[in-house]
This record gives structure tokens, C-alpha cells and sequence, in this order.
């Protein structure tokens, strides 16, 4: 496992590919603004970083999350091609098949990864190696309860609970894997299979085929009145403004931006994490994004940081 | 959406994939026939860039609040207190 601090529990996986794209685009940039963005952008990500990846068990298996929802779409000559073992920044573990129905089996509360002979580890000896692998991601995690629940009690009670589960469960963690995915995705679930209930909150359901956003997507991207100029004055918004913007998100769409944007995790680890099919990962990035430039702009408009109707054509809320 | 220019990939189908190309999600070739299409459209280039602060806007400030005060306390009592539980019953 690459070295953690407590400050900074990021994985040392590599950006694969962003910044320098974003750098090589821009040297064909035309304008000055559409610089900055680019140059920005990339900062952005480099601050955000890439948790390398260890589910190639998932995707050499052909797992439930197996890019063939994606392939199957309209993407067609875009079908991306690097499997999860050439997205993991090089992190490969052995023993990498006939672990998918193991992890479907278990896949309540996040998946057992059978492995290293821990059986004769002690309670104690589990709890040491819990709170020095697992703990670093507790700032983290509480973050993501934070966008799940948007109440910071609730937030702790679920970040909690996720944790107590995690180690409950944590005898089924291979070393090596993806812990932080493994912990998202046991905070998801068990907001999902309890806490949400307790809240008495139905799901929200949004209707969401692959078909839905491919046909939506062109037109998304004229669907918001942001304008290049109006996305830099962006960057004046309070941040409470843009976290209130991704709050007011469905929750499907909000922890998929959150889970992409935010922790960069890539669409495969989303998908296990959300436990759904990549087109569906892709359906509510593209729904969630879109929502999310619209109330942007609505937030900017009652800051008084952009103008209402300067060049849009379907803007919700007016002055 | 289109900038009106005739391109050897359609703007729409560039905008469609626009997200797949920003999150690195798309293969080397398709990443590169976007990226040439970028470079020769503004247009696109434009819509590319607002995603991109967009995206870039919300990691800044949707992320690094820190947990509150004790909260690392009360998870590790909470920690102990699942030890001295699973101590208490036969090893699974």
C-alpha cells in the first residue's frame, strides 16, 4: 500500500491523464478566458488527486460493473478502452479471478475480498490495523456523510455507524485493494439500507437509461445560459453557494458528482460504489452536471455576480 | 450546438462525449479526436471549458471541511467498545 498521512489520505495513483490533456488542449486555445479554465482545471485535479484502482478482479471477471453497459451505448468509436488494470496507476494484486460472484454474494455492505491469511489476527491486532489503514479516511468520509445528509449530525451518526460496520466487516478486506472505495461504498450503503429509512425519505428515482442523457446530450450543453465570461465569475461565489448548489441535487445525482468530482473516483469505482451499471453512473453525472450548472447559475444571479438573461435561453429563475 | 463549421467530428457528437473526455474516461484514439476537434472549434472549446471550471469549482469547495471536534474520539470508543463486543463472542 503506497504511504498515507493523516493529513493527506490520499493514494499516491497517478493522474492518468488529465492535466496533461487539459495542458495539450490549451495549446490550441484561441482565447485568453478558455486559457485560464483550461490551466485552472487542471490545478483543480491535481489538487484533487486519482485513488488508484484495484478492482481489475471486478472488470478481468467480468463483473457486474464490466464496461459493457458502456460499449453498448451510442459512444461506439469513443468506446473507452483501458480496463480498470490499466486505469490503476499501476497497482496489480494476484489471485485476480473468480472473485465477482464472491463479491456479489457480499455485496450489502461492501465486498468481502478474501486473501491474506488474517485468521489468526486478534481482535486487537484487527482494531490496530483498522484504525491505522481505515482512520485516515475519517475527514474524508465525514466530508462525503456531509454531502449525503447534509446535516452535520446526521453526517456524524452516519460516518459512524459506516465505520463500526467497516469493522465488523474488515476481516473480509484484502489488503492491497481499494480501502477507500471499500468505505465509500459501505457509507453508501448503509445510508441506504438504514439510514435513509430512518429518515423516512423515499428514494429518489430518477428515470435514468443510457438513451435518456445520449439523446439529451448535445442539447445539455446549451441548456444552462453560462457563458465563459459568467463561469469565472463563478469563482466569487461564497463556497457555502456551490456546496447549497450540489445539496439542492437529487441524491443519485449528488453523490455521483460528489463521488467523480470531489474524490475523483473513476466511473467503474462509482458504479461499485453506487452498486449500478456504469451507463447509469454516466446518466446521473450528466443529469447531476447539468442540474448543477443551472442552480450555479440561479446562485449567481441572486449574488448579483452574473446578470439574469444576458445571453440565456432557459433560465428558471429570474431576478 | 455548432459552431456552423464543418468538422471531420460532428460538434454535437464532441459535446455528447465531453464529459467522458474531461472525467479521462474515453480511449487514447477518442481522446485524441477530441482533442483535435477542440482545438480547431471555439465554440466547443468554449462549452469544454465551462465544464471544466465547473467541475474544478465544485472540488474546491465541496471538499475539506474536516470532521468536528472529537469526532475521531468517539469513533475510536465506539471502535473499543465493538472489540471488547467481538471478544466477548467466539471468533467468526
Amino acid at each position: 500500500m503506497p504511504p498515507m498521512t493523516s493529513s493527506t489520505p490520499r493514494f499516491s495513483g497517478s493522474c492518468w491523464g488529465i492535466v496533461p490533456w487539459a495542458l495539450c488542449v490549451s495549446a490550441g486555445v484561441t482565447t485568453s478566458a478558455s486559457r485560464r479554465t483550461l490551466d485552472s482545471h487542471a490545478d483543480g485535479v491535481r489538487a484533487v488527486g486519482r485513488p488508484y484502482i484495484t478492482y481489475q478482479r471486478w472488470a478481468s471477471t467480468g463483473g457486474t460493473v464490466a464496461g459493457d453497459t458502456v460499449s453498448s451505448a451510442r459512444l461506439g468509436e469513443y468506446r473507452r478502452g483501458p480496463d480498470v488494470a490499466r486505469m490503476a496507476g499501476g497497482v496489480v494484486t494476484q489471485n485476480s479471478e473468480t472473485q465477482s460472484s464472491e463479491i456479489e454474494s457480499t455485496a450489502g455492505e461492501g465486498a468481502a475480498i478474501g486473501g491474506d491469511d488474517i485468521s489468526e489476527e486478534t481482535a486487537q491486532q484487527r482494531k490496530v490495523r483498522f484504525e491505522s489503514d481505515a482512520l485516515p479516511f475519517l475527514d474524508q468520509l465525514y466530508v462525503a456523510a456531509l454531502r449525503i445528509t447534509r446535516k452535520p449530525a446526521d453526517a456524524e451518526d452516519l460516518v459512524q455507524e459506516a465505520y463500526v460496520k467497516a469493522y465488523a466487516a474488515f476481516h473480509q478486506f484484502r489488503r492491497g485493494t481499494n480501502l477507500k472505495a471499500w468505505l465509500y461504498r459501505i457509507l453508501t450503503n448503509t445510508f441506504i439500507n438504514s439510514y435513509r429509512r430512518k429518515q423516512r425519505q423515499p428514494q429518489q428515482s430518477p428515470t435514468e437509461q443510457i438513451e435518456d442523457w445520449q439523446l439529451a446530450a448535445a442539447e445539455s450543453h446549451t441548456s444552462t445560459g453560462l457563458r465563459s465570461a459568467e463561469v469565472e465569475a463563478l469563482d466569487r461565489l461564497p463556497d457555502s453557494d456551490v456546496r447549497d448548489a450540489l445539496h439542492d441535487l437529487a441524491e443519485e445525482f449528488r453523490l455521483a458528482v460528489y463521488l467523480a468530482d470531489v474524490e475523483g473516483f473513476s466511473y467503474k469505482e462509482i458504479a461499485e460504489i453506487m452498486d449500478t451499471p456504469v451507463g447509469t453512473v454516466m446518466s446521473r453525472l450528466h443529469r447531476g452536471r447539468r442540474s448543477l450548472r443551472q442552480a450555479l447559475e440561479r446562485y449567481a444571479i441572486d449574488r448579483g455576480v452574473i446578470r439574469a438573461g444576458a445571453d440565456s435561453t432557459t433560465q428558471e429563475v429570474g431576478p | 450546438m455548432s459552431c456552423g463549421k464543418q468538422h471531420e467530428v460532428a460538434c454535437q457528437q464532441v459535446l455528447a462525449d465531453v464529459y467522458i473526455y474531461l472525467d479521462a474516461e474515453c480511449d487514447v484514439e477518442a481522446k485524441q479526436r477530441i482533442k483535435h476537434h477542440l482545438s480547431e472549434c471555439g465554440a466547443c472549446l468554449r462549452e469544454y471549458g465551462i465544464e471544466q471550471e465547473v467541475k474544478a469549482l465544485v472540488a474546491r469547495c465541496c471538499s475539506g471541511e474536516g470532521s468536528p471536534d472529537g469526532l475521531r474520539e468517539r469513533l475510536r470508543a465506539k471502535l473499543d467498545a465493538a472489540v471488547r463486543s467481538s471478544q466477548q463472542e467466539p471468533s467468526r
